[in-house]
């Protein structure tokens, strides 16, 4: 049989949504359309195979940027070691490769036999950059650890009760919370063209850092005494984020806002850790917050300084704003967050009104370094925040 | 009873605290300790180190530490007009400092549970952390561990302290 003739009996996929008849035959025919068009592809191949003929085509180094060698830094051979070879470093305002081709190299003649990624819908470069970005890619992967090995987990000592619940309450709440920094970076990840390699394998490293700190946390609560409660003032403040409408305002909920509170959250953890276990997590822990808090400032930065109406982009991110801090706040005012915090600050639950004062305290240096983070990235909050500059707490 | 001799070795072997000299032997000890680093991973910062009352008169005094992937490359007293240079700044009384270094001593390199760079430093006393940049600012806790790991080699140093 033909490779034609085989292409003519392979019948479409099963389709697992649901579809009208309508979009059934597009879809038929859409398949069909690919076929042919690598079917194309595979009989030119099988012609050649058979007729025992090699190409060689691609040692033809005319489009190329071939020999121009990258050479190592002291740290190796980092990305920006190999942007700095001409033909390698220029990230496009805006994508126009939508295939899996990588960046410098020879391409542009084969585009018209080339699939187009429909996923591919971030084209700017400016809707998911930053400035950091490679550093922070090579930062994370040189600072990556293993929870199961680093963890002096042999040395896990037991607490009075209530230490021990509220350390687990605690733990609870960062499992519950710590997959939706994975699971926003997944749901953009494959929105991003390829020619954002840079941008892509950070968020790589950010989906990595954010399973081992769900899976560090919920290995810490069951090795204490179990997962304790979940809570809906979490949850909505998760959904919040991964239904952000475009990926900047995301970013800036997730990394410049939630991370930064849940980065002071891991210097409380380290702070008020009972044991010497505790604090190597949240140690740990604290140093992948920040840098996943630096992208979400040189993130939004980079949107705002590039955006083509500025005025504009910033008053729609002050909309989102607006919404996005009360959401988040609807987490950070929850019992199961808010009263084990204050019993391990103060000492126990006897102490815990003690433990509420340092937490207002907490909270008012937050809220503070949130707001210089945002006029880090040209975003200016302070006029209009609506997240309260003190604890809520007692203030009725 | 210590002899004379050994007396006078127990003197050359002690270093003043606050001093270049000190640092400096950290940075030592931080490339002896490269194993360590290299599993923590590299650090990049500028940090400045204060001791607001550790200078003549009981003025401020500083050390600038330049830390470049598993070393600390540059160890230089600070001085006034220098605050831009260095990404962020941890200050302290001498007391403060002195407890923290005596602590990590007393645990052989591992300060108990109130004595971390991050306990001292969260509330923002007994030490304070600062920085005009909270970028610059935010390194101290990307390269917390290390910072950490840079201090707690001071457990194999005589230290002495002044005022």
């Amino acid at each position: 049989m033909s490779i034609a003739s085989k292409m003519e009996t392979l019948k479409p996929l099963p389709t697992f949504n649901p579809m009208n008849e309508e979009q059934v035959a597009r879809y038929e025919a859409e398949f069909r359309e690919h076929c042919n068009k690598w079917g194309e592809i595979l009989e030119r191949n099988g012609e050649r195979m058979k007729r025992g003929e090699y190409s060689l085509h691609w040692m033809n180094t005319e489009g190329a940027n071939w020999g121009r060698r990258a050479k190592p830094s002291s740290r190796g051979l980092t990305y920006t070691d190999v942007n700095n070879v001409a033909g390698y470093g220029v990230v496009p305002e805006r994508a126009s490769c939508l295939s899996f081709a990588p960046r410098g190299s020879v391409r542009d003649r084969y585009a018209a036999e080339m699939p187009v990624v429909d996923d591919y819908v971030l084209l700017d470069r400016d809707e998911s950059w930053a400035d950091n970005v490679v550093t922070l890619y090579e930062e994370a992967k040189a600072r990556q650890w293993n929870a199961t090995r680093d963890i002096p987990w042999s040395e896990l000592e037991r607490l009075p009760e209530d230490l021990e619940k509220a350390t687990c309450q605690l733990c609870t709440f960062l499992t519950e919370v710590e997959f939706v920094a994975g699971d926003f970076p997944a749901k953009w990840i494959y929105k991003i063209p390829q020619e954002f390699l840079e941008v892509k394998s950070f968020i790589v490293t950010q989906m990595m850092d954010e399973a081992r700190h769900q899976e560090v946390f919920r290995k810490r609560a069951i090795a204490g005494g179990g997962l304790l409660h979940a809570s809906p003032g979490f949850e909505w403040a998760l959904k919040a984020i991964i239904d952000a409408p475009t990926h900047t305002m995301g970013t800036f909920l997730l990394n410049l806002l939630g991370e930064g509170l849940v980065l002071t959250v891991f210097r409380s953890g380290e702070m008020i850790a009972k044991t010497h276990v505790d604090k190597e997590i949240f140690r740990r822990c604290l140093q992948d917050e920040a840098r996943h808090v630096s992208y979400g400032v040189m993130e939004l930065k980079n949107y705002l300084d590039h955006a083509a109406d500025r005025d504009k982009a910033v008053e729609e991110m002050h909309r989102f704003a607006d919404v996005g801090e009360q959401v988040i706040l609807t987490a950070f005012t929850e019992s199961a967050l808010v009263e084990p915090i204050a019993i391990l600050l103060g000492g126990g639950l006897d102490k815990i009104d003690q433990g509420m004062e340092g937490q207002g305290h907490l909270w008012k240096a937050s809220i503070e370094e949130y707001l210089q983070r945002c006029e880090r990235a040209g975003f200016s909050r302070r006029e209009r925040c609506t997240l309260p500059p003190e604890s809520m707490w007692g203030r009725s | 009873m210590e002899t004379q001799e050994e007396q006078s070795k127990r003197a050359a072997a002690t270093i003043a605290f606050p001093s270049i000299e000190w640092f400096r032997e950290l940075a030592r000890l931080m490339r002896e300790n490269r194993a360590i680093h290299e599993h923590l991973g590299f650090v990049d910062c500028v940090a400045r180190f204060t001791v607001l009352d550790g200078g003549v008169a009981g003025k401020p005094w500083s050390a600038i530490v330049t830390f470049e992937e598993f070393e600390a490359v540059e160890v230089i007293e600070g001085s006034d007009g220098e605050d831009g240079r260095a990404d962020f700044t941890l200050e302290a009384g001498l007391g403060s400092w002195r407890e923290m270094i005596e602590n990590i001593a007393r645990g052989r390199g591992r300060p108990d549970l109130t004595h971390t760079l991050n306990y001292l430093s969260h509330m923002g006393t007994p030490f304070r952390l600062w920085s005009d940049d909270p970028l610059r600012r935010d390194l101290f806790f990307r390269y917390n561990q290390s910072l950490q790991e840079f201090f707690d080699a001071s457990a194999g140093l005589q230290t002495i302290f002044g005022g």
